[in-house]
């Protein structure tokens, strides 16, 4: 391998002169044109992907070398991937082990299984996976620790915490196995390695996981180079220069720490089928958005003839069962599942689409031998009321790939609490950009997490740009891996939709790797107590996120005064005016004030605005881009005063509630309210001063005048009192 | 004492001079920064509809029946409620003159104020680099300061009345005029600067009427409340000063020309700190209804500094201004110790001792509001001072009570009159239609049309004072209580200095002690039969009562008989310079000589 390296190296860097020397040439030739604006040619900085990184970084060469395949320019298949995992083993025997399938034994509901119970219906292969870990503080490795003969595996220890990381359910989902194989060679190149200048710029370890370019180089490209993805959104997950220095010691740290459990390629069954009948080899050119999508149960033998017809060629309009539809959580709820009408007949004539989503035959064992049958099927409760939870199922788990999740997933309790080891799942599928997560089994409900789930949701959602929702919201859909691992086992479980095929281009293989690499990373890391990471996650983020400030508010001359908020895009937030909403209040001066005391203040009462989302962007407290939603407060342009205002944020099921201003700057803001209306027709005011002027100051100059003017008329004297008026004061002069 | 001007009345030198004390007792700072603020907070055109209306329902009514009073009684308020509503109520009058006493207590701080800001504008101390509020904080709470000016005030004060009316007159033309003069040419610099930015916004709101505010009550009731409060109606100083009336003084038309003399005066001021406000402040209508004494010590010499012209105008705008407020401070000061020394002046104590007495009074009581409390506004962080607030806030109301008291002497009147008339025809019983024609109006007919007057009222202001008046006073005294209890928080709590209890308690208390000392202090005097002081006699029981003499102010040859009045009959009530009754018949029937030396002290002079 290393041999392989030097020789592309060798091959590029002779490129670079050659290229310097074209770069003349080609100037020149264009000179003649470029003639007229030289000047502004010269000031628009071209600056391209190779003024600023490594070539290998460039055309995403990745360090571990190899033939195509493992640069991710083509596809693996199933033997492919199964040489790399054991190559890889080989090559990292302290932090890997491969395994195929389970070793068998008693597992969990008493069943005696064996080996031969995973193996696929029609290849019989069980699924390989990957055991990795460091084997915590003392480095014992994967081969330490306790063995657990079920599981096969050993270097399990109490206290690393397990995560799942599964690919490929469905077998034409081609890039939900290259994913973790990305991840997987990750893992294994860059493990106890330290400081290393990933993109060759001179820089260790200065942009990690999170959809930003942190050190800002993608965005020095000129805009032309900005989108290498082309996905339209320039900068973003998945082009060069974003997150593509990451630390490598966190990697060590974080094997060393974690116990991971890879399995890339569940339905092998599928996947060949797919891959060597079905589609084809190059499937993208003729399946891109079609495929064989299930397991290969035998439908048509199973149940009818007491024996399953195994030589039988594989039904394509009939056979299997859709291996996320399969599991016991809810199985068999009429929500994006096709139950068995009739009891192992195939369902649908041609390859229909209900057909796709077969969730499997029913299951008419009484499971606990009560004499009951199917009285408590698995939903977290404890139906019957018998003591017992979820022990007579409906159906469900009945695959051999759903068997070996399911065992592995309860057979592996490395503490012996009973309980799962596996606080973080991920499933990966294609396509159509999403990060989902539970449930999927209701529509307009919520799970008692979630407001924790949608953190986390979000934030791989900023990661990789796709966009996150619950699984439900996407489509209901009954028996999935994520409902059936987070419903029994209390695990963070998301599925990851890549990408926009289900056979992508083998040329965009590597970017959409890339682009999803560091969602594993992100909830390997979160696995210690995902739960913990969201609230403190939550909580910085709402640290970061700000209520506009009253300097900030402009107050328009009519109309609402609008407040804004900026929210991180993560924040998992409700728009339930409810919970979310802005508090606020008028305060006005009294209209009869104390002359001498402090201003008084008529208080009205607190009111609730809601808050939209503007489709803008906002600043964050840390400087980076935020969710910018808007509340209007409807005042009139009339009113003098100041307005009191405060935010309360829910988050989806309102465990916390957020307010703003954070607390050290008091309970609200205080914004003044100004008089925004006319003060009034010049005319009218005139009208209104000569009429008041008539009264106060002509009243005056008439009592004034009245008082000494020579006349002794009395102003106002009735005529018959007049009279004796007069007489009074002729009498008085005499 | 000389015996020759023993005789001769204290009077003002002519009409003119009456006017103008009057007017320098209506006009004082409430029209100029109280005026202002609720044209901003009450809707400005809008509100100066009521304030008009009421300055004919309330004010010119109430300050006739002053100058009927005064000029009937020929002494100051205790007098005049002695002799127009009977000896027993002789303490509606000591509870009018309190009042006025008690709001001087203060009102000599906020003109120490008004001086101390016109020697900071005159010394450079306003312009436009200094910060307002620091200004006024640093002042408010260094107390010495305060202090100090309150006494530059108490003594020009007191130089102003140390010689009676026509000392008092001299001072109140040369300060009205100059205070004229001031505002007009500040009115004229606030025009120019309103105009500057082409549009005269501040005028356009003054007198714009914005209909929705006639709607409100509180427009009303705060129009009232100002017209009330500006013309000093109801205080008693139109009766103290119509004791210096000149015997044939208008007494009706003179009430009309002061109250429009002091409306006129309200529109220059208000349109002087409106234009001013406006021109330069962005929020003008919240730095104009911003809220107590703020606007005049913080808004307007930020405002005036601003004025166009250069420093020089900005100095003399800023100067003109704060003289103008310090002469209409001052002159309503005068009439407040005026007021109380006048009383002092009619029960035979010497013009010059009472004087000497009553500014010291005024200037130790005055201490605690000067210096006591003085808080931060918690929202705006600027000084005020506490027990200033709280005096205002008991006294400010307790003056409409004053009011009540003047009605009361004339529905009292009234009855007597009606009582007569029956008495007269033999007639027994109440018939409410031989009421209305023989008890409602003649107070008006025997006080008000005396021939005297150049303007006949006629039966409006019956009206207004029988049913206008008890109507305006309940609804005043309802929105403030209503204001009160909903707008304080725990208003009965006796210690919250803004509540109810704390009022009622001081109204009560005052009122019960001024009727408990009627007997043995306004009417009568304590005589100890031993040695000891007169108070310690009677406490311990070792008196005897006197008549109190009371001595009119009556010019010669005026027509001021009391005969028909309830006090009338009361031998000890004398004018000026006549000799008392060598004896008096006490309590039980026994006629005994008094002990008041033979020469009776003069009143004026």
């Amino acid at each position: 391998m290393t041999s392989i390296t030097r020789d592309t190296e060798r091959k590029y860097s002779n490129r670079l002169p050659v290229i310097a020397l074209l770069l003349p040439l080609l100037l020149s030739i264009g000179a003649p044109i470029a003639l007229i604006p030289p000047v502004e040619a010269q000031e628009t900085s071209e600056v391209s992907p190779s003024d600023l990184w490594s070539d290998d970084y460039i055309t995403q060469f990745f360090p571990w070398g190899g033939d195509d395949r493992l640069q991710f320019r083509e596809y693996h298949d199933y033997f492919s991937m199964k040489d790399r995992m054991q190559f890889l083993a080989d090559r990292n025997p302290d932090i890997m082990s491969f395994h195929e399938g389970l070793m068998g034994g008693v597992n969990a509901r008493d069943q005696e299984m064996s080996l031969d119970d995973y193996k696929g219906w029609y290849y019989n292969h069980p699924s390989p996976w990957m055991k990795i870990t460091g084997g915590g503080e003392k480095l014992e490795g994967v081969t330490g620790g306790d063995c657990n003969t079920f599981v096969g595996d050993c270097g399990n220890y109490a206290d690393l915490p397990d995560i799942m990381l599964v690919g490929n359910h469905h077998a034409r989902e081609w890039m939900s196995y290259e994913v973790p194989m990305f991840f997987l060679e990750t893992v294994a190149y860059y493990y106890g390695m330290a400081g290393v200048d990933n993109d060759g710029d001179g820089l260790i370890d200065e942009d990690g996981w999170d959809g930003i370019d942190n050190d800002g180089d993608c965005l020095m490209l000129n805009a032309s180079f900005q989108d290498s993805n082309g996905d339209g959104n320039p900068c973003g997950p998945g082009d060069l220069g974003v997150d593509e220095d990451f630390s490598e010691q966190f990697i060590t740290d974080m094997i060393n720490t974690r116990e991971i459990y890879l399995i890339p390629m569940l339905n092998v069954d599928g996947n060949r089928y797919d891959r060597e009948v079905y589609c084809g080899e190059t499937a993208w050119e003729n399946c891109a958005t079609s495929g064989w999508r299930k397991n290969l149960r035998d439908n048509t033998a199973t149940g009818v003839t007491p024996l399953p017809d195994i030589d039988e060629e594989v039904d394509p309009s009939c056979d299997g069962v859709d291996l996320n539809r399969n599991y016991q959580f809810e199985w068999g709820a009429p929500l994006g599942a096709t139950g068995p009408l009739f009891p192992g007949m195939c369902y649908a004539g041609e390859a229909g689409a209900n057909n796709d989503v077969y969730n499997g035959p029913v299951n008419y064992e009484d499971n606990d031998e009560d004499g009951l049958v199917n009285e408590d099927h698995v939903d977290g409760k404890d139906d019957d009321a018998d003591g017992q939870v979820d022990e007579d199922w409906l159906g469900g788990n009945t695959e051999p790939e759903t068997k070996f999740i399911q065992d592995m997933t309860e057979m592996n309790d490395d503490n012996g609490d009973g309980s799962s080891e596996f606080k973080v799942t991920i499933t990966w599928h294609a396509f159509s950009e999403l990060v989902l997560w539970p449930w999927g089994h209701c529509t307009n409900c919520y799970s008692p997490d979630d407001e924790f789930l949608v953190y986390h949701g979000n934030v791989m959602g900023q990661m990789t740009d796709y966009a996150p929702m619950q699984s439900s919201d996407l489509y209901p859909t009954t028996g999935d891996f994520c409902d059936w691992h987070y419903g029994v086992h209390d695990s963070y479980c998301y599925t990851i939709e890549i990408g926009n095929a289900f056979h992508e281009n083998p040329e965009d293989i590597a970017h959409i790797a890339v682009r999803n690499l560091g969602v594993p990373f992100y909830m390997t890391e979160a696995a210690d107590d995902p739960r913990y990471r969201a609230i403190v996650g939550i909580e910085n983020t709402t640290s970061n996120q700000l209520l506009q400030h009253p300097d900030d508010v402009e107050v328009p001359d009519k109309g609402d005064i609008p407040i804004n908020m900026c929210l991180e895009t993560s924040f998992p937030y409700t728009s339930n005016m409810t919970r979310t909403h802005l508090m606020w209040r008028f305060v006005e001066p009294t209209r009869s004030q104390d002359d001498f005391g402090p201003t008084e203040w008529n208080y009205m009462p607190w009111e609730m605005s809601g808050f939209t989302e503007l489709n803008q962007q906002c600043q964050l407290q840390d400087g980076m881009n935020g969710t910018l939603i808007s509340a209007g407060i409807p005042l009139p342009d009339t009113v003098v005063g100041e307005i009191h205002y405060k935010a309360m944020l829910g988050t989806t099921n309102g465990a916390f509630p957020f307010r703003y201003p954070p607390a050290d700057e008091g309970d609200y803001y205080t914004l003044s309210l100004p008089y925004r209306a006319d003060f009034g027709s010049t005319v009218f005011a005139v009208l209104m001063f000569l009429v008041i002027a008539t009264f106060v100051w002509g009243g005056l100059a008439f009592t004034l005048r009245a008082m000494f003017s020579e006349d002794q008329k009395v102003l106002g004297l009735p005529p018959e009192r007049a009279q004796n008026n007069i007489e009074n004061l002729s009498g008085n002069n005499s | 004492m000389n015996p020759d001007t023993g005789a001769q009345s204290d009077e003002f030198s002519g009409r003119l001079g009456l006017i103008f004390a009057t007017i320098g007792a209506a006009i004082g700072t409430g029209n100029i920064w109280r005026f202002p603020r609720m044209v901003g907070a009450n809707g400005g055109g809008s509100f100066l509809i009521p304030w008009l209306i009421f300055l004919f329902l309330w004010s010119v009514p109430l300050i006739i029946a002053e100058f009927a009073l005064g000029k009937r009684s020929r002494t100051g308020t205790v007098g005049t409620f002695r002799i127009f509503t009977g000896n027993k109520f002789a303490w509606m009058g000591l509870w009018t003159a309190w009042i006025s006493t008690a709001i001087g207590f203060y009102y000599a701080v906020v003109t120490g104020w008004c001086l101390n800001y016109f020697q900071t504008a005159i010394r450079g101390g306003l312009d436009s680099e200094v910060d307002t509020q620091e200004v006024w904080n640093s002042f408010l709470q260094d107390s010495y300061q305060v202090i100090g000016f309150q006494l530059i005030a108490v003594i020009i004060t007191m130089a102003a009345i140390w010689k009676g009316a026509k000392a008092i007159e001299k001072v109140n033309v040369a300060l009205m005029i100059s205070l004229f003069v001031l505002l007009f040419a500040a009115l004229f610099l606030s025009f120019v600067m309103d105009l500057q930015d082409g549009t005269l916004d501040g005028f356009i709101y003054m007198f714009s009427i914005q209909p929705e505010y006639l709607y409100e009550p509180e427009t009303w009731i705060n129009g009232l409340s100002q017209s009330a409060w500006s013309c000093s109606a109801g205080m008693g100083m139109a009766i103290t000063y119509s004791v210096y009336m000149r015997k044939d003084e208008d007494t009706t038309l003179n009430a009309a020309t002061m109250c429009l003399a002091n409306n006129s005066i309200s529109i220059i001021a208000g349109l002087t700190v409106m234009m001013a406000v406006f021109s330069v402040s962005e929020d003008p209508l919240a730095a104009v209804s911003g809220g107590s004494s703020a606007i005049t010590f913080l808004v307007l010499p930020e405002v005036f500094a601003q004025a166009p012209g250069g420093p020089v105008v900005q100095l003399l705008m800023v100067t003109m201004f704060f003289l103008a407020l310090s002469f209409a401070a001052l002159t309503s000061m005068i009439s407040t110790v005026e007021l109380c020394v006048r009383n002092f002046v009619d029960h035979g104590i010497e013009r010059q001792k009472a004087v000497g007495f009553t500014t010291i009074a005024i200037f130790f009581f005055g201490i605690p509001s000067a210096a006591l409390w003085i808080k931060l506004d918690a929202d705006t962080g600027v000084a005020f001072p506490q027990f200033l607030e709280v005096q205002d806030h008991i006294w400010g109301y307790g003056l409409m009570f004053s009011g009540l008291f003047i009605a009361y002497s004339i529905w009292k009147y009234g009855w007597s009159q009606y009582r007569d008339w029956q008495h007269e025809n033999d007639i027994t019983g109440f018939n409410f239609r031989d009421y209305l024609d023989h008890g409602v109006s003649p107070f008006r007919d025997d006080f008000i049309n005396t021939g005297d007057n150049d303007w006949w009222i006629g039966k409006w202001w019956d009206y207004i004072m029988y049913l206008g008046f008890p109507l305006m006073f309940g609804v005043l005294m309802l929105s403030y209580f209503v204001d009160l209890l909903i707008n304080v928080h725990d208003p009965w709590n006796p210690s919250n200095p803004h509540g109810i209890s704390i009022i009622l308690l001081f109204w009560g208390v005052t009122a019960s002690l001024f009727i408990g000392m009627n007997k043995y202090i306004l009417i009568n005097r304590v005589i100890p039969t031993n040695d000891q002081f007169w108070l310690i006699a009677f406490v311990t029981g070792n008196y005897e009562l006197e008549p109190r003499p009371l001595y009119r102010n009556v010019p010669e040859g005026a027509n001021a008989s009391i005969d028909t009045l309830p006090g009338g009959n009361d031998p000890y009530i004398v004018k000026s310079g006549e000799a008392l009754p060598p004896t008096f018949v006490n309590d039980y029937g026994e006629t005994i000589a008094h002990t008041l030396s033979d020469s009776p002290p003069v009143a004026g002079s």
